[in-house]
């Protein structure tokens, strides 16, 4: 695969924004402990102490500052079922002013390369199975969550019109489906189902108390480990030359249900207590199965971390190649297999008891 | 004292008619009931901010409050321009709505433009919107107005569609490519209200979707403009010149007009009567949709244009078809009589020809 837009003999200098969360760190430990650094390139993680995005002038001042030739945005407000019921308005405005100003300070830069981030969450409520990249604008998304929704397919409409109008831009978005991994946001209230089942474990086994799940169980979802969306966000970052999205996730024969996943997490952290079920509190959508198949055409190689124990999902085979050796395909393939096998939730429990006092929660 | 109930789009209708407004001085029916404009069933006198007011709608509002409707006690009717204030920006908008602080709202301002405007600029439409749209909404809402009734627009629509589309299906699918920016910030708005009600309480924000709408005070240009005025200015010249009138495209695209006194008639009955969150399509029913190429010939016979009529079929056509419902309009208001097409068309051409010199071109 062939990089003809980008001159790749000059150094990047690469803008992270939300780079000190779930995502952000993710990228910078493939970055700094599996990719490595190139001589002159710069990898710059931006948190919110640095700039408020939301402010068009610190925006664009931190962008002047550091002249990145490629950005990874990530930056945005986000939250759990229950802190989206509750704030449509302010998840709406505030990501798109984030939007705004990031797009727009990038290109202002003359950034090459802008790759930002969606969700399957904002595809639309009413669909067909799997879902895949390009219906996202097929109809409204699911109530609970439109204002967020709505903010993330702009996302879309920013970089179809950023390459309509301003000839040469080539900005994108992935689509991951529901990450998980160390440094997630633990917050029973207002963070994602994964790591609030995580911490409510912690507390229910410190406690004596039982496991209480939010919903009936039923919901199905697609997780993916944080540091496999890393490794693919490096390689889109470089070699995915589309302006249209593309869902980045394990298959749908992967996905699990929301009691499965409680069950997984009963598991890793060796709860012993009871597991009930609240069916007052809302289930969410029921699912949003989408398609890895635009992933699998680019990376038919590429092999997840497995999400609890046992099989690896593909055979990881004899080939030693690294992502960094090999710009014909998508190379990720073993560099899961040059780090110990490697259990995502289990990794994720580990860091989260490891971590406690200073965990986001 | 008028009576303080709810009145039925019925009186609204008796109330016009009675007026002699008709630039050519004919009297319409009597009517025999008088309609009762408040908002609610409490006494206090609106306060009414246009924005956008001395555009083509915003005019044709103006004309119908003074010249039918007349100003009750009290009332405050302002009409911005863009020289009051810069809605795109934040700090002049919120400036401007705490001066004059309006009980009710109607949001014209937009930066709108033909289908050729359109596609070349789909990034500024969408940003400049959006900024305008936000900042509108956001003032409004902070000075505590109880109503804001929004301009949307049948292009907005999804591009595949069945027909006639109806106020459910606006965000069934992508638009129309040629105009994407700005059909995406219009249908933000119904984004805008359907969150300040999900987050803000008691907030009924809502919007009107007319289809083309023209008239006196349009814009004419040629380049810019919409097909209507555009075709009226052409034939004007090519009057003139003894030249072609040359129509730009097939001719074959049909569209629904309509007259933008009718609109402005409507839009005050939605300002203090229509009260639902979901928008509402103001247009004239199905049978009413001409082609390009009847809608020239409608031109060519009121402007008693003699000259030749060609169809450049180089050009764009832009979307084929947006055939809309009013149906959900004819539930609420049965009895509403739009101006016959010729006879709006006749008033259209007059007032051109008359204020050739200062009308917008």
């Amino acid at each position: 695969m062939e990089d003809n837009i980008l001159d790749q003999s000059a150094p990047m200098r690469v803008l992270v924004t939300g780079g000190t969360g779930l995502v952000g760190r993710a990228i910078q430990h493939v970055v700094r402990e599996e990719r490595g650094i190139r001589e002159g390139e710069e990898w710059i993680f931006l948190s919110s102490t640095d700039a408020n995005l939301m402010d068009a002038g610190e925006t664009r001042e931190v962008f002047q500052k550091h002249q990145p030739t490629h950005v990874i945005h990530l930056a945005a407000m986000v939250g759990g079922l229950f802190k989206n019921m509750r704030a449509n308005l302010d998840f709406w405005r505030n990501n798109i002013y984030i939007n705004d100003n990031v797009l727009q300070a990038a290109h202002e830069v003359d950034a090459v390369r802008v790759v930002s981030c969606l969700s399957t969450c904002i595809f639309p409520d009413k669909t067909t199975y799997p879902i895949d990249e390009t219906m996202i604008h097929n109809g409204p998304p699911h109530k609970s969550n439109f204002g967020y929704s709505y903010a993330k397919r702009m996302l879309d409409v920013y970089n179809r019109a950023y390459h309509d109008q301003e000839r040469g831009r080539f900005y994108t978005a992935v689509i991951p489906t529901n990450v998980f991994g160390p440094h997630d946001n633990f917050n029973i209230k207002d963070g994602h189902v994964l790591p609030g089942l995580i911490h409510k474990a912690y507390i229910a086994q410190k406690e004596g108390s039982p496991l209480v799940v939010w919903g009936s169980g039923t919901p199905r979802r697609q997780f993916i480990y944080s540091l496999d969306l890393a490794r693919l966000f490096l390689w889109v970052l470089t070699e995915y030359q589309e302006v249209e999205p593309i869902i980045l996730s394990v298959g749908e024969e992967e996905e699990v249900s929301i009691k499965e996943a409680a069950e997984a997490v009963v598991e890793v952290m060796r709860f012993k207590g009871q597991v009930t079920y609240d069916t007052t509190k809302a289930d969410g959508q029921f699912k949003k199965t989408a398609s890895n198949a635009k992933l699998r055409q680019y990376c038919p190689s590429f092999t997840f971390t497995p999400f609890k124990q046992g099989t690896f999902i593909h055979s990881t085979g004899n080939l030693r190649k690294t992502f960094w050796e090999n710009s014909g395909e998508c190379g990720l393939v073993f560099t899961v297999c040059l780090v110990l096998p490697s259990i995502a939730l289990k990794e994720t429990c580990d860091w989260f008891v490891a971590n406690y006092d200073s965990a986001r929660k």
